[in-house]
């Protein structure tokens, strides 16, 4: 127990100052602002409790926040993913239920099982963060472009981040 | 019984997702407005101090530009001024001249983080109140206007730039003092935009805006952009203007808090005829 807290926490650590030195300074294009910080939620264990989960997404977003003065947006979106993560998890559940040895990552799932998994939420995290963020109806064809733009540099570094940092868990 | 539990927990999970939510939007969108926000950002001292030590790395890769630009200004303002000299107090830098009273001050900042593909970009600058950065100060830099202070630690700054979606800065027409103001749509970061204009001012594309100097944040004059597209519907009584901004956002490095000396006596004066916004 002990051992996953120290992990988990320094994980978080991890992805709240890769997010906020290095992520944030890419400035391609207005359509493009990758995040790689919802990994940490998109990593949590399976049967994770929901509140823990929100808990965990609210630390994180005001975090991310504190480091992109955006004041509360990325703490909102990290908690919409953190509420719906077991609902999502609960319509692509395998057959016969998911072993609780193994993590959702790469490794241990599968590339494609992760890419549907992590696009649903990434996509419902990028969303709500650029309505959010834009609020205006007559500019719903930019907000649709940034998300869909910055979901593809999300996905890219998300994967990136578990071939470096996650092993596969031993069964 | 047991459908009415399940139900119970998660209308629980529900409703604490839902007060949380109204917790975290009422501080963004208070945000917007500089003098309400309040909430940790960069300007609080241990972001601040990891911000500041990654800028101490990037800061090797700019320096040659940076350097640059600071020449350039340097050249500038030797040919404006020979006869005015800068007396050197602290870390404030200010005219002396017996025939005209002081009004501007100007302390030097450096952007140490800084976005411009957002919906509301901020600058951390690396003065704070320290330094005598206060809330509500204007920013330039070398090419014209940077934006507001909106928050300040002891040591920190942030500047609500021109490019957020509730700022409006005082600009006029450099040729004929016409005034407007200037705001951003958030689509593209090198252009800002001024509505309701109307329609029988002689108007060029081209033509420079600078600001107004009404308010007390900067002084009149600093460059704004110049017109480069004039947006004019028919059936409408009044037009909008595309401005190009003479600021490159993605490229500020060196900046001027402006300090106004006559700030106080201006609002004062005006506080009983003005509605407080």
């Amino acid at each position: 127990m002990n051992n996953a807290w120290v992990k988990y926490g320094s994980y978080f650590v991890l992805i709240v100052l890769i997010q906020g030195l290095v992520v944030n300074n890419i400035e391609m294009s207005i359509y493009v602002n990758p995040m790689i910080y919802p990994v940490m939620i998109i990593m949590l264990p399976f049967e994770f409790n929901i509140l823990l989960t929100m808990l965990v997404a609210f630390v994180l977003g005001i975090s991310v926040d504190a480091f992109s003065n955006t004041f509360g947006l990325n703490a909102s979106a990290a908690m919409v993913i953190g509420y719906l993560r077991p609902t999502v998890l609960n319509i692509i559940k395998p057959r016969d239920g998911y072993d609780p040895v193994l993590l959702p990552s790469i490794h241990d799932m599968g590339k494609l099982w992760f890419l549907a998994y992590a696009t649903v939420l990434i996509f419902i995290h990028h969303l709500w963060f650029f309505i959010i963020e834009v609020l205006r109806f007559d500019q719903i064809g930019q907000i649709l472009l940034k998300t869909l733009f910055s979901l593809t540099f999300s996905l890219f570094l998300i994967m990136l981040f578990q071939y470096i940092f996650y092993k596969p868990s031993k069964k | 019984m047991r459908n009415l539990i399940q139900f119970l927990k998660k209308f629980r999970d529900f409703l604490i997702f839902f007060i949380l939510q109204v917790f975290v939007l009422t501080l963004f969108f208070n945000s917007k407005d500089y003098h309400r926000s309040k909430m940790t950002n960069t300007s609080s001292s241990i972001i601040g101090w990891f911000v500041e030590k990654k800028y101490n790395i990037d800061k090797h890769f700019s320096l040659s530009d940076a350097n640059e630009k600071l020449l350039d200004a340097n050249a500038k303002l030797k040919a404006q001024q020979p006869e005015s000299f800068y007396l050197l107090q602290g870390d404030i830098y200010y005219v002396n001249d017996t025939l005209k009273k002081e009004q501007f001050q100007y302390i030097p900042a450096t952007v140490i983080n800084s976005s411009s593909n957002k919906r509301n970009n901020y600058f951390t600058l690396n003065k704070g109140s320290a330094q005598g950065v206060e809330v509500g100060m204007g920013v330039i830099s070398d090419d014209g206007v940077i934006g507001i202070i909106a928050d300040v630690s002891h040591h920190y700054s942030i500047v609500m730039t021109v490019l957020t979606e509730k700022s409006s800065t005082n600009v006029k027409l450099l040729k004929n003092n016409e005034y407007w103001f200037l705001t951003w749509d958030g689509l593209d970061s090198d252009f800002a935009q001024i509505d309701d204009v109307k329609r029988d001012i002689p108007i060029e594309i081209g033509d420079d805006v600078v600001t107004r100097g009404g308010g007390t944040q900067f002084p009149e004059g600093i460059p704004v952009g110049t017109i480069d597209e004039i947006i004019s519907k028919d059936g409408e009584q009044t037009m909008g203007l595309n401005i190009k901004l003479n600021v490159n956002y993605n490229a500020v490095y060196h900046v001027y808090v402006i300090k106004n000396m006559m700030k106080d006596e201006q609002l004062n004066l005006e506080s009983p005829y003005l509605e407080d916004e």
